[in-house]
């Protein structure tokens, strides 16, 4: 937990650097003793830099965790399907837009279910299909949500005109 | 005397308008639905009642505002009483706030008594919610009008109230908690400055000029890790649930041994609910300790007393009452839930607060019995079909999280039907996790996203009034005793730590 509390700390001030250089360039518009619109972002950068210096100093001062190596091993037998379910999530929402919905949930769901260690593929090909498609009826017809139709349909569309 | 009658029948009139409205069909059947929902999402363990209500969200922007509210409270009152099946039957909480239940409800089951442990759960659960539902219709008009006379300086005091008591409850390091505050003020900061309208940290890029939206964010910070923390979790109910329930409903006799314990969780779980962070899972522990502590047979606790049952259920049912008062008369949630409650009330143009009082005051009491109908159908759905429900906890896991992980990004993109949005939630989600790795609660991150905007434009208001002068925080009565309750919940929390490392240390 110190060594994690350090690291929140760092990545905290750091990120607050990045908010106060921001904030600095932010324009200064404002009436005589009223706060501006960098006003409350200066409050923020201040009380950042106070809470994650105070989180650093009070995790270096405590005393060194006895059982790191236990905490390590445990992580990072997660970190693999974490990993790869934040890649398969990634490439579903890069291809979403492209492919629309339809054509992109049914490989995602496909592969989710292969991450939740189900392994019989009739299994994998018939929920993927049927609740894809059991959604997209839903949201589209059921509750008149527009769902993406993918960039191709437009593509057709405008080739066919 | 005069206006004050007239005050009576302008009250009056909005009361029977809002109990036609909460009596429709349409809004009758949406509750039925909700606490349909509640009882199976609450009882499947890898899934909260903010997700059920995430995964509910894009059906109620398309539907009207009262429907939706009926919807996602049965949702939040199913979830409650949902939560305690999971606790009973498999002794894995469904909810954080059954995690008392489990404690005498489990060793109920384990000498086939389940039948009567889930009795006594969902009696609990009706009577701690129609008692919060008392406490929200009596205390909510009162509080609102109460509130009406509240200037920026006090609403500022009130809204720094609500982020310390949750960084005061919801963290085990304080520090931590109000970073996570902190944060979430500093996200709000991006789009229009809420006084002059001048753009901050924009990049120039249109889609960040309205700013962050909080229902994005918040599926992000809470679906998304879940998902996440279920695809490492190795634990599987699914063959563990018990087929047989003897009889349900709770004879003369043990009616008689819980209605002590439940008029304790009634109460501790109504007068918790209120405190922003506060929580079912600590009024439902703060109940069981009581329950106990009154009992004529302590012993027996721990090893399946019918009172350790009662008393946290009927607590944390309360807590959704008591939640809804600070929501629905100042504007501030008091849990997730009631922040998405106020997204979806802002989606439909309604501003919970003390003006909803006041210029919708016939909505304002749709709510309140839209929650006391939530009750009713929760009691008699729970009764009448626990025994079939509780076949839901076999549902494999590879279905219900993919489809959860479909519905976040339908969820996220039907709210404004923009790609962007869904990938504010990815980002989101990414710090959901990162900040459940480094040990940071979310629950501060996300109320400073819900109430960031109205404590910026309160303070520079009040600010702007006196002219930079910061005595005005402490000259107003109202002010001065939120801003003192506010420095008693910092100290409390840090003796409280201090305390708790201390008896570790021993």
């Amino acid at each position: 937990m110190r060594r994690k509390n350090i690291i929140a700390a760092v990545v905290i001030i750091l990120l607050t650097i990045i908010y106060a250089t921001m904030t600095s360039q932010l324009p200064t518009r404002s009436l005589p003793d009223t706060p501006g619109p960098t006003f409350f972002p200066w409050v923020n950068t201040f009380l950042l830099l106070v809470l994650s210096v105070s989180l650093l100093i009070k995790s270096i001062s405590t005393n060194k965790n006895i059982e790191p190596n236990k905490e390590n091993k445990k992580t990072s037998s997660k970190t693999k399907p974490t990993t790869l379910a934040f890649i398969v999530f990634i490439f579903y929402l890069v291809l979403l837009p492209i492919l629309g919905f339809i054509i992109a949930t049914i490989p995602f769901f496909a592969m989710m279910m292969v991450l939740f260690s189900e392994k019989r593929v009739l299994h994998i090909v018939v929920a993927s299909v049927s609740f894809t498609t059991f959604f997209y009826i839903l949201f589209r017809h059921g509750f008149n949500i527009f769902l993406p139709i993918g960039e191709w349909q437009n593509l057709i569309a405008i080739l066919s005109s | 005397m005069a206006k004050l009658n007239s005050d009576f029948i302008f009250m009056s009139s909005d009361i029977l308008i809002g109990i036609s409205q909460s009596t429709g069909i349409i809004v009758l059947f949406s509750s039925c639905i909700g606490v349909l929902i509640g009882l199976i999402v609450g009882m499947i363990p890898g899934l909260t009642i903010s997700t059920g209500i995430i995964v509910l969200l894009p059906i109620t922007f398309v539907l009207p505002a009262d429907i939706s509210i009926a919807l996602l409270l049965g949702l939040y009152v199913g979830g409650m009483t949902g939560g305690s099946f999971s606790a009973i039957l498999l002794n894995i909480p469904g909810t954080p706030s059954a995690s008392a239940t489990a404690i005498d409800g489990y060793p109920l089951a384990v000498r086939g008594e389940a039948g009567r442990a889930l009795g006594i759960a969902i009696t609990a659960s009706f009577i701690g919610g129609i008692v919060s539902f008392l406490f929200l219709f009596l205390i909510a008009p009162i509080l609102a009008n109460f509130a009406l006379h509240f200037r920026s300086q006090d609403m500022f005091a009130i809204l720094l109230f609500g982020l310390t008591i949750i960084c005061s409850f919801s963290a085990s390091s304080l520090i931590k908690g109000l970073l996570s505050a902190v944060i979430g003020l500093a996200i709000v900061t991006i789009g229009q400055d809420p006084v002059m309208g001048t753009q901050r940290f924009t990049f120039g890029h249109v889609n960040l000029m309205a700013g962050i939206h909080f229902l994005t964010a918040m599926i992000g910070l809470f679906a998304i890790p879940q998902l996440i923390s279920n695809i490492t979790s190795n634990d599987n109910p699914k063959g563990r649930v018990q087929e047989k329930l003897a009889s349900i409903i709770p004879s003369a006799s043990d009616f008689k041994k819980i209605r002590t314990p439940i008029a304790i969780g009634s109460t501790i779980g109504s007068f918790l609910g209120t405190l922003p962070g506060a929580g079912g899972p600590i009024a439902a522990f703060i109940s069981y300790d009581y329950a106990r502590k009154l009992s004529k047979n302590p012993e027996q606790f721990n090893k399946g007393a019918i009172e350790g049952v009662a008393a946290p259920e009927a607590a944390n049912n309360a807590v959704t009452g008591g939640a809804l008062i600070p929501m629905m008369t100042l504007g501030i949630p008091g849990d997730p839930v009631t922040a998405i409650l106020i997204g979806a009330l802002i989606v439909h143009g309604l501003a919970p607060g003390p003006l909803m009082f006041l210029e919708r005051a016939d909505f304002a009491y749709g709510v309140i019995f839209s929650f006391f109908w939530a009750n009713i159908f929760n009691f008699c759905i729970a009764i009448l079909s626990v025994k079939y429900l509780v076949k839901v906890l076999a549902t494999p896991r590879y279905l219900l999280m993919p489809s959860v992980a479909v519905l976040c990004v339908v969820g996220s993109f039907a709210l404004r039907n923009n790609f962007f949005d869904v990938y504010i939630m990815l980002i989101f989600g990414l710090i959901g996790i990162c900040m459940k790795w480094l040990d940071m609660p979310v629950v501060p991150l996300l109320l400073a996203l819900v109430l960031g905007s109205q404590f910026e434009e309160n303070l520079r208001v009040a600010l702007t009034a006196s002219q930079g002068d910061i005595s005005v925080f402490v000259t107003s009565p109202i002010s001065l005793s939120f801003i003192i309750l506010s420095l008693i919940s910092v100290i409390w929390s840090l003796k409280s730590n201090k305390n708790k490392k201390q008896s570790n240390d021993a």
